[in-house]
């Protein structure tokens, strides 16, 4: 600790420039503003402009016309609407079904190790290459999974072509990808529970029902606030599946606000009008990253 | 309660377990399986109205990628891309990462949270200003723009990650080596560094499965000099209607190296995954 105390009192007193840690630390910093700070003020900067790509970028000013445009715009709401149904969905399913396998996952007692390994698998696929596979799975001519519920008479019609069943479909494909996630978190918390506690519990007859809302559920609880906000930023940041499943089709059902976002900055080159729309998503995930550093701080984490 | 009763009921406890369980991993494994499956496939085999399971195994998929569909430069587009910007990631994110763990300065925290919001950007509103700004300085379609691409979220990550990893290190190891004559960066060099090499390692096969997998950053700014396979698998299908034989042999080549990487980190994988707010094992 000695150290370390005479280094901050000589950076105090500005004697010898700066301490090695922030010689460390501060060019990286200057890197990372360059690629992220610039970028933000620049995008806001478009926002306020009518920014076009015909012979070369040009810009002209705006004023809030973009913003006006884009609180009023019966388009953009719906999008932003089904973002919220679509991450709703995705998110809430991803929860349950991930504390669910991951409780049971906890009590085996032979070959836990190769099951979990098994279910992470998804979670390493290039999400484009898991929206292809559900194209190929879901192909009304060739798809295994059209047959299946072909053939059980469970669904019968074109799943992606459908809009019922599309938006079904890319929710379910994004639940199988990234379900395996919510499990290691919600596992890494459950094998943090005390097991003193448990076995005590156990012998003055609590059941497995009792245990799970007393002992269980309080202990992992800030595990699974963490895990439900990893997915609520992916959830967000992510729009590949879709893009390459049914790009916001059909009809306009599975258009969530990313994909209106790129479709209006790179098919209709309005990319002003994109760059307000860009900005009101960076809002929502700044709102998650904030409640993210809170946790983080109350975990004595974030030091 | 007799022993013997007490586990026959965890007997049967566990075989209800498993039952549940395998349905769990049904689910999850047919996907992946019937893809690797279908990218042996014959063509016709692949045409047939019912699932075939059985058949004579074929390369040719894979062949035609490599022959016709040069998948060789695509592949290396997506080592260098993945490759080059995890490097960068890493190197800096270890000093920056360090650096930010053993600093005490007012409005630390607002540098954090600066370094983490970096990192939980929307893909969509950070391609579109890049993509202008690209434009300018003529990165669009090459290489060192991907790199540079792939660093906006690989380099905030890695500095967090690594933050976090070093501050779990007590420093008095670090002042007892510079007690017995270590430099301060001798300390860091040769005392903290080697004792976060699991983090280290970590840090660098997740930056490379987020870069390797990245598919917005690369089909707005890569062309035809710097197209990675996630692009070639998207353009597949677009470009040929039906060819599922090549798309699912590109979709295991893109697969089965990050499974492989990311299972052999799976211990500390939490820790990463979760932005360094779980601890694993």
């Amino acid at each position: 600790m000695a150290a370390t105390q005479t280094d901050r009192d000589a950076k105090k007193s500005g004697g010898g420039g700066l301490s090695l840690e922030m010689k460390m630390l501060l060019p990286v910093l200057a890197l990372l503003a360059v690629l992220s700070l610039f970028p933000f003020f620049y995008i806001i900067w478009m926002s306020l402009n009518t920014v076009s790509l015909i012979n070369g970028i040009s810009f002209e000013f705006a004023g809030l016309a973009n913003w006006a445009r884009m609180f009023t715009d019966e388009v953009v709401g719906a999008a932003w609407a089904r973002a919220a149904l679509y991450f709703v969905a995705t998110v809430g399913i991803e929860m349950v079904l991930g504390i669910a396998i991951a409780l049971l996952i906890h009590e085996l007692v032979w070959g836990k190790n190769l099951v979990l390994s098994l279910i992470l698998l998804p979670m390493f696929m290039a999400p484009v290459i898991v929206g292809l596979l559900g194209r190929f799975l879901t192909d009304s001519s060739y798809g295994l999974y059209a047959f299946v519920l072909r053939e059980t008479g469970i669904f019968e019609s074109d799943i992606l072509g459908t809009s019922s069943s599309a938006l079904t479909a890319v929710i379910l494909m994004d639940v199988w990808e990234w379900t395996p996630l919510v499990v290691l978190i919600v596992l890494a918390g459950l094998a943090s529970v005390n097991q003193y506690v448990i076995e005590a519990a156990k012998v003055d007859g609590a059941n497995y029902l009792a245990r799970l809302r007393h002992i269980v559920a309080p202990s992992i609880a800030g595990v699974v606030i963490v895990a439900l906000l990893v997915r609520s930023m992916d959830a967000i940041r992510y729009f590949d599946i879709i893009t390459v499943t049914t790009n916001g089709g059909p009809g306009n059902t599975t258009k969530i606000i990313p994909i209106r976002l790129y479709e209006t900055a790179f098919r209709f080159f309005d990319l002003g009008y994109a760059a307000a729309i860009g900005l009101g998503m960076l809002v929502f995930s700044i709102l998650v990253a904030t409640v993210f550093v809170r946790i983080l701080e109350r975990r004595g984490l974030a030091k | 309660m007799t022993t013997s009763s007490t586990s026959g009921r965890k007997l049967g406890k566990q075989a209800v377990l498993y039952a549940i369980l395998v349905l769990v991993l049904l689910w999850t494994l047919v996907p992946i399986l019937w893809m690797i499956l279908s990218s042996f496939k014959p063509g016709t085999a692949q045409l047939s109205p019912t699932p075939v399971f059985f058949f004579a195994p074929t390369f040719q998929h894979y062949a035609a990628l490599f022959t016709g569909g040069n998948l060789g430069s695509y592949f290396l587009n997506s080592v260098l891309a993945a490759g080059i910007s995890t490097i960068i990631a890493v190197t800096l994110g270890c000093l920056a990462g360090y650096g930010l763990a053993r600093s005490h300065f007012r409005g630390k925290q607002h540098v954090a949270f600066w370094i983490i919001s970096t990192r939980m950007a929307p893909i969509a509103a950070v391609v579109l200003p890049l993509f202008i700004l690209f434009r300018y300085v003529n990165l669009l379609d090459s290489l060192p723009g991907l790199i540079v691409a792939y660093l906006t979220f690989n380099l905030p990550f890695a500095i967090w990650i690594m933050n976090a990893f070093f501050a779990d290190l007590p420093p008095s190891l670090e002042e007892a080596a510079m007690v017995d004559g270590a430099s301060r960066f001798q300390a860091f060099y040769r005392v903290a560094l080697p004792l976060v090499t699991p983090g280290l390692v970590t840090t660098a096969i997740l930056c490379l499965v987020f870069s390797w997998n990245d598919y917005a950053f690369a089909a707005t700014f890569a062309g035809p000099s710097s197209q990675t396979l996630p692009i070639a698998a998207a353009q597949l299908n677009t470009q040929t209607g039906l060819s599922w034989g090549q798309l699912t042999a590109i979709g295991t080549i893109v697969v089965l190296p990050m499974m492989i990487v990311g299972l052999a980190v799976r211990r500390y994988l939490v820790r990463g995954l979760t932005l360094g707010a779980v601890t694993g094992e």
